[in-house]
């Protein structure tokens, strides 16, 4: 206890170099929890995004690529599925439910989907929960809008505020449907998925916004059709994006992707998402590793940080050292006075790393799910966190030895005398 | 007062691979008794000091301290056998700068429980017994206790030294040239304050310094140069 006072007096005289040795270390621990964190996090993320889905099914393409359209609203499509298609799909006898989604308009930035009263009913997240509205109801107008929980929190939106929608998936958007706004009429319950980012509209609201357009834009002068007109019209979807498929018997699942991937009515992919995440991991298990050998290479080279800036007190401090022998202290006393200088330096750094990484995961977390469509979870380090943090203080501990073990000897040889 | 607190005793020692260095027929430091030692610098000095703290062993004869030979303890117990019975006073620099005065005056009785010990049942405290000694030695301002070591003076730094190695009552106080920084009238006054503090608890002194001036204020003086037969061997030579 004594000297573990001791070393920390003698750490504080020579705080400069303390202070950036510990900076280093913090760091470095930050860049190794941060790496892990966001790895095994966006594991978790991607795998509770969606639930209960047997196939998903889009216009042929990779079937990661469906995957990060369709579901993490990352990417876009690049090509659309016939409004017949999912008809004859939807009403096969071995689907029980069926999800269509349409994508490609924006609200501020956060995607809108257009889709039906199923999505409400069967759409599945995490461990088999359903979507549930927190205020309001699903859409019932032509014009009604379902908002996921982050849009409503942090644009401010209530019930019954009107939306402008825009064309296109950025956050600037220079084409937007100013002439039919739509009225928010149900906000949803917080779900830690893409959903809680997302505007749902129904598919034929999608339709309409986009009656008028011709070529990409929108018609100009006589030709327009307000939003009241296009009530009137049959507003029966053309095309959609993608669609999701829960089946009677999961059985059949291969029989059904393989029946869709050789319908003749046009070329789809059905993939099964479980599947389709595997390929999506073993693709980034690579960047994975090299992330994780490249961080803890950085955590070594913070721990060498620090040997260095003990071992290069040693030489000035060999009359502090002759002091403390001749007051009494034993040359195991030296050892371990030196041994505990660097492991309240390491103490210290992961610490400050710890406290680092949440911090930084506090201020990321919101800006991770607005570009990459990631939760990060704000949780408790695990037992996985603590054993790497425990491996990194036995390491500087073993590395602490080394100049310990120099010290010792040469109080070993100095004894009493006091050399400068 | 039975025991002599050193003796030596037909004592050689060298360096690895060198001539020996000091070779000492018979010395011998009775309880109470203040020694003047005069060596010049490179004359084994320093050697023997660390031969008297156990740090290194005699490559023939016996040295005894308290009656104990150092030879036959192991290095642990020759650590804490200089730690329970010697106090050491250096040349300069002495103090730990990163611990308060106060702190650096206790810094024995944190090694040895002897020491710890014996400042007890004097004081109610360790930092009582630190305060009284400092006092003694003319460091009573609260002030002064409160400012950083390394802003004091350097006859200030010896006093906190002097009470450092003084603390928990040793039986051996060892002064390595503590007054050669300091000017010739702080110097006399040092040494009585220290005398009379080494009277109090009960202490001998070695006091070694090539300073021949001061040897008048001891009880006896010798020179290293005549004791060590090695290095009138040398001059021979």
């Amino acid at each position: 206890m004594h000297l573990l006072r001791l070393a920390l007096k003698s750490l504080g005289n020579r705080r400069f170099s303390a202070i950036l040795t510990v900076l280093a270390i913090a760091l470095s621990v930050t860049l190794l929890l941060a790496v892990e964190k966001v790895r095994t996090e966006a594991r978790a993320s991607f795998a509770n995004t969606v639930s209960g889905t047997d196939l998903i099914v889009g216009a042929r393409s990779g079937s990661v690529q469906l995957l990060l359209y369709s579901v993490f609203r990352i990417g876009s499509a690049t090509n659309n599925i016939r409004w017949d298609s999912f008809e004859h799909f939807a009403e096969h006898p071995r689907v029980a439910w069926a999800i269509p989604v349409s994508l490609g308009d924006s609200h501020r930035g956060f995607p809108v989907m257009g889709t039906n009263h199923s999505y409400f009913e069967h759409f599945r997240y995490g461990r088999s929960q359903a979507l549930q509205l927190s205020q309001g109801q699903a859409f019932d107008d032509l014009y009604d809008a379902v908002l996921g929980a982050d849009i409503a929190r942090e644009l401010n939106y209530r019930l019954g505020d009107e939306i402008v929608l825009a064309h296109g998936t950025g956050a600037v958007s220079f084409v937007d449907h100013a002439d039919k706004p739509f009225r928010v009429s149900g906000i949803l319950e917080r779900t830690g998925t893409p959903v809680d980012r997302t505007v749902h509209i129904s598919l034929e609201g999608m339709e309409a916004l986009h009656v008028d357009w011709q070529q990409g834009m929108p018609a100009r002068g006589s030709a327009r059709i307000d939003a009241e007109q296009a009530r009137e019209l049959d507003l029966t979807p053309k095309a959609i994006t993608a669609m999701l498929l829960g089946l009677n018997n999961r059985i059949s699942t291969f029989a059904v992707q393989r029946e869709i991937n050789q319908y003749r009515g046009e070329p789809l992919l059905a993939i099964l998402p479980g599947v389709a995440l595997q390929e999506l991991w073993s693709l980034l298990g690579v960047a994975e590793k090299a992330l994780f050998i490249v961080s803890v290479f950085v955590v070594l080279t913070g721990l060498v940080g620090m040997l260095t800036a003990i071992l290069s007190s040693l030489n000035e401090r060999r009359r502090e050292m002759a002091i403390l022998r001749s007051v009494g202290a034993k040359p195991r006393h030296i050892f371990g006075l030196l041994l505990l200088e660097a492991a309240s330096l390491a103490l210290s750094g992961i610490l400050l790393g710890l406290g680092l990484m949440y911090l930084g995961l506090w201020i990321g977390q919101p800006l991770i799910l607005a570009h990459y469509g990631l939760f990060i979870q704000i949780t408790p380090p695990g037992l996985y966190e603590w054993q790497l943090l425990g491996a990194i203080l036995c390491a500087s501990i073993l590395m602490g030895s080394v100049p310990a073990w120099r010290a010792y000897r040469q109080s070993l040889v100095d004894g009493l005398s006091i050399r400068t | 007062m039975t025991q002599p607190v050193i003796q030596l005793h037909d004592m050689t020692y060298a360096w690895p691979g060198q001539p020996t260095l000091l070779d000492i027929h018979e010395f011998t430091l009775q309880a109470g008794e203040k020694v003047f030692l005069k060596g010049p610098s490179g004359s084994g000095k320093t050697t023997l000091l660390g031969l008297l703290g156990g740090v290194y062993l005699p490559a023939s004869g016996h040295i005894r301290l308290l009656g104990q030979d150092l030879a036959r303890l192991s290095s642990v117990r020759r650590d804490r056998f200089r730690a329970d019975h010697t106090g050491y006073i250096f040349q300069m620099f002495n103090l730990l700068p990163y611990l308060s005065l106060v702190d650096n005056v206790i810094l024995p009785c944190r090694f040895s429980r002897i020491r710890r010990q014996r400042a007890l049942a004097r004081h109610p405290s360790l930092e009582q017994a630190a305060c009284e000694l400092l006092a003694h030695l003319g460091l009573a301002d609260p002030a002064l206790l409160r400012r950083p070591v390394t802003e004091l003076s350097i006859g200030q730094q010896q006093r906190v030294a002097s009470a450092r190695a003084l603390i928990g009552s040793p039986e051996l106080v060892i002064a390595d040239e503590p007054t050669s920084a300091l000017d010739a009238d702080s110097r006399e006054a040092f040494l009585k304050l220290l005398f009379a503090e080494c009277q109090a608890a009960g202490s001998s002194l070695l006091f070694v310094s090539h300073d021949a001036s001061l040897e008048r204020l001891f009880d006896r003086g010798l020179s290293l140069q005549q004791l060590n037969r090695a290095a009138s061997a040398q001059e021979v030579i």
